[in-house]
């Protein structure tokens, strides 16, 4: 799903205190500690913990969010774009939709000085293999075999599928002659990580590490900040008053709070996601087209998204693409860019196609009982919740039952998987590729039962003409044949309503230009903002210093 | 505790009885009966303490797996490659309850809880170890100063009652007292460590510190400690004062304490020896209890303040279904108010002949 809130539970108090800031109109005032030079970037990156774990390992859930600046991929997917980046690989060929062939880059050096060699990528990949518990992409449910030569990595997949050479490509890549002597990768902690990236491991705290760059970084030339600070807590009232260079937060009311606070602060918040109504369509009356299409027609997508986002994310087109950064993708033939406009009289209409007929202000079924609905949402994820209470309202509005229920965060993962819920809150789309985004929505590999966990598809869609475009996608290799069952999938999400689109979930970057510029923004979106994962790489090699 | 706390006012009560707290405890039987009995329940709620320990986190909908999904799903979607190697990774529980029962029975004999779900791959005993100290000085410290300075402010209110000496620490603490902690930490948060600057505003020390047992550290750590100590301080202070005033009161009108007085003993002695020792009781009481169930930190000051103690961990335990964890800390919690409620009973026996028939 997407980056609408990260550790909203542990900002929530901070969240008060910001509000209580603003309700008061007391300007926070930024005040960059004097001590740290300026060639040192203070970034909000590793937030949530104030005792941090020595753990770099990059195939852990709970690795140190720097171990993404030390560790690089063959190619990094930028998820705002849908762009690649060639990486350690200078780029890949599919021969036939069965192989990939990794071309590896000349010149890189692991951070002790050794070479970086196709047998890194070999060893790596066949150490994923053999300990399940690092392979968390799951890149070995698609590899049949791997082999290599001295420039390049061929890896024949299973079944032919061109979408895979994506995923496998953004396997974060270790050194052999350090890793091959560890006993249990799944558990290793990685204390003295030795990386091929940017930035290698400084001074270790557990409130806070510093990175220092990497000399002898393959493209060293381009990387502007000599260090990195990290702290580990990183409220709201932290980032606005400390001087952040690099910050991932939503911040409420980030004009005031965030760019008010001078430091020549700036944000861009890009979508990384459509947040959607997931119906069930495995119960009556979801199952019934009419009757979605009289829910859709119903909501004010924008209204839902000011009430989320305070008004800093626009409304979602109903085709599972993110724009406008991913514009090259959408089907020109869908009208207004895929946005449903709020109708209350066509609602009406599509309802009673479906039997539905308003009286007095209740919409009464065939059954003659309300249309009553509940939707699930997380407990403390503020920002659904918001929406959610939006679209009650609006659908009340039209003569609908809706109730609202929030278990906690497992319990609603668990309802979503079990398909145990009328409508659900959830994120779709922004991986960065159109196939994953498209398949992890609408393939039947993952349709299970009501009462049985589903992966993925937990709408529960079942139409065999949107897999025979997906299994169609997977052996296409030619852009404009795989540009066209794109179209025909957003036609299908678009038409069938398999989701209700809302509001697209953003990237929540936040950035200072005192002492380095060259952010990604809305005028020059070569990257997502955001300081996880390994799109930051892009960025720290991008970033220019101001003195 | 409420039956508890009105006996000793009994005794104060009856100078006859009084007298007698001078005595050999030897007058209403053999007092190894008492304890013996006193031990039989211990061990038994003691058990029921471990199972309901064991049962509860088990109640709760969805697994460690699906908590952790929630998490990463947050990022971005998860696949079911993902959710297979969590369960690896997390060695998520496959027997059936009873299994884990038994398996649970042997952690809590050999203290070993096993790997958290949520800071895998660290231990527990690591995080455990790790998070105590820091709320055994700051609450355990901060409860025994509250304790002292309320208990002394409340035996002042009633000497004094009626004049300014009283009137302020009694209205004053109700009202402090009713104060959520968590306004009064989010207004010194932002006051003392934001707007003013005085005071650093998260953590238990400082950003580049590690720590170590070296003066530099203990100063740093206590630099750390004020704003979410004066916290702590200001919402308990009340209960202590108003406590401590309410018992003196009736005992100031007793007859021993008029004999005291009577006699021309000094009007502090008086206050003290006299009177405050035998109002003191049902304080001690609720202090023992305020100690054992200091181990389990205090979860809102904690987590405003980013204080690495033990609150903070068991917040994060519970949202995160992390049941080698939850059981940990729960288990140090019960046990702890159970041995600092063993001990009250067992002094009791001591103090109040009367409660071990």
């Amino acid at each position: 799903m997407t980056q609408t809130r990260r550790r909203w539970g542990a900002a929530a108090l901070a969240v008060a205190a910001a509000t209580t800031l603003a309700a008061c109109s007391i300007q926070i005032q930024s005040a960059p500690d004097p001590s740290i030079p300026d060639d040192t970037m203070l970034i909000a990156a590793d937030t949530g913990s104030p005792m941090m774990e020595r753990n770099f390992n990059p195939y852990l859930a709970n690795k140190r969010v720097a171990s993404f600046y030390i560790y690089e991929p063959l190619v990094i997917l930028d998820n705002v774009t849908g762009e690649e980046f060639p990486w350690l690989a200078t780029g890949y060929e599919l021969p036939d939709p069965s192989t990939i062939v990794f071309t590896i880059r000349d010149g890189v050096t692991w951070q002790d000085g050794e070479p970086f060699t196709t047998d890194d990528v070999v060893f790596t990949l066949n150490m994923l293999k053999e300990f399940p518990a690092t392979d968390t992409q799951g890149v070995w449910g698609y590899i049949a075999s791997v082999e290599s030569d001295d420039t390049t990595v061929t890896i024949h997949l299973q079944n032919p599928d061109v979408p895979a050479a994506q995923l496998i490509a953004t396997t974060l890549i270790v050194p052999e002659h350090i890793w091959k002597d560890v006993d249990d990768p799944g558990s290793f902690r990685n204390p003295d990580p030795v990386g091929t990236g940017p930035y290698q491991l400084g001074n270790f705290a557990p409130q806070q590490y510093t990175m220092d760059k990497y000399e002898g970084y393959w493209q060293a030339d381009k990387v502007a900040a000599e260090h990195l600070i990290l702290p580990g807590s990183n409220t709201q009232l932290d980032i606005a008053t400390r001087g952040y260079d690099w910050a991932y937060s939503y911040i409420s009311d980030v004009d005031n709070v965030w760019v008010g606070a001078g430091n020549e602060n700036t944000y861009w918040f890009p979508p990384g996601g459509t947040i959607a109504l997931f119906p069930n369509l495995a119960k009556e009356p979801f199952d019934n087209l009419d009757v979605r299409q009289g829910l859709s027609l119903a909501l004010d997508r924008g209204a839902v998204g000011d009430a989320a986002a305070e008004g800093y994310m626009d409304e979602a087109g109903q085709t599972n693409i993110l724009l406008p950064y991913q514009q090259d993708d959408l089907d020109p033939s869908i009208p207004n860019s895929g946005l449903i406009e709020q109708n209350r009289d066509a609602a009406l209409e599509a309802f009673g196609r479906a039997g539905y007929t308003l009286q007095g202000d209740q919409l009464i079924g065939p059954d003659g009982q309300q249309l009553s609905l509940s939707i699930t949402t997380a407990n403390g994820y503020t920002d659904w919740l918001r929406g959610v209470q939006e679209v009650q309202r609006q659908w009340s509005a039209i003569g609908i039952d809706v109730k609202v229920s929030t278990p906690q965060p497992a319990a609603y993962q668990l309802a979503l998987r079990n398909g145990d819920y009328d409508f659900a809150m959830g994120g779709t789309g922004g991986t960065g590729s159109l196939f994953r985004d498209f398949n992890s929505l609408l393939s039947t590999d993952f349709l299970k039962p009501v009462g049985e966990e589903a992966s993925n598809n937990f709408e529960r869609y079942d139409n065999p003409d949107a897999q025979a475009l997906l299994d169609q996608y997977k052996v296409a290799l030619d852009d404009d044949e795989r540009r066209e069952i794109g179209y025909q999938l957003q036609q299908i999400v678009y038409n069938d309503l398999p989701v209700l689109a809302l509001y697209y979930g953003g990237s929540w970057g936040l950035m200072s230009n005192a002492k380095f510029t060259n952010w990604p923004s809305a005028d020059n979106p070569y990257a997502s903002p955001k300081t996880y994962e390994s799109t930051p790489l892009i960025v720290l090699t991008s970033l220019e210093a101001v003195k | 505790m409420t039956s508890v706390t009105a006996a000793p006012r009994g005794v104060d009560a009856d100078p006859e009885v009084d007298e007698k707290t001078e005595a050999p405890p030897s007058r209403s039987g053999n007092p190894w009966g008492y304890i013996l009995r006193k031990i039989g329940l211990f061990l038994l709620t003691l058990w029921a303490a471990v199972t309901v320990n064991f049962i509860l986190p088990r109640l709760m909908p969805g697994t460690p797996a699906d908590a952790a999904l929630a998490r990463l799903a947050q990022n971005g979607p998860v696949s079911e490659a993902t959710k297979a190697a969590i369960e690896a990774q997390l060695g998520v529980p496959t027997g059936n309850l009873f299994e884990q029962y038994i398996q649970y029975l042997g952690q809590v004999v050999t203290l070993n809880f096993g790997v958290s779900y949520t800071f895998y791959p660290q231990t527990v005993s690591e995080l455990v170890s790790t998070a105590l100290p820091y709320t055994l000085v700051l609450v355990g410290l901060v409860t025994i100063i509250a304790f002292i300075l309320g208990t002394l402010l409340g035996v002042l209110a009633a000497w004094k009652r009626g004049t300014w000496l009283d009137t302020l620490p009694t209205v004053g603490g109700a009202f402090m007292s009713a104060f959520p902690y968590f306004w009064t930490a989010l207004l010194l948060l932002f006051f003392a460590g934001y707007v003013w600057r005085l005071f650093p505003t998260s953590g238990a020390y400082g950003p580049t510190a590690t720590p170590a047992f070296t003066w530099d550290f203990f100063v740093d750590a206590l630099y750390h400690a004020i704003l979410p100590a004066v916290t702590i301080l200001i919402t308990s202070l009340g209960g202590w004062i108003l406590g401590m005033r309410n018992t003196m009161i009736p005992t100031l009108g007793d007859d021993y304490v008029a004999f005291a007085e009577a006699n021309g003993l000094k009007p502090r002695t008086v206050a003290l020896r006299y009177a405050a020792r035998n109002a003191i009781l049902p304080n001690l009481t609720s202090f023992g209890l305020a100690l054992g169930g200091v181990v389990g930190g205090s979860i809102l000051v904690e987590q405003v303040f980013g204080y690495p103690g033990v609150g903070y961990l068991l917040f994060n335990a519970v949202t995160n279904q992390d049941y080698p964890l939850m059981q940990a800390l729960f288990l140090m919690i019960t046990l702890s108010v159970l041995v600092a409620n063993f001990i009250v009973d067992i002094l009791y026996g001591v103090l109040d002949p009367r409660t071990r028939r």
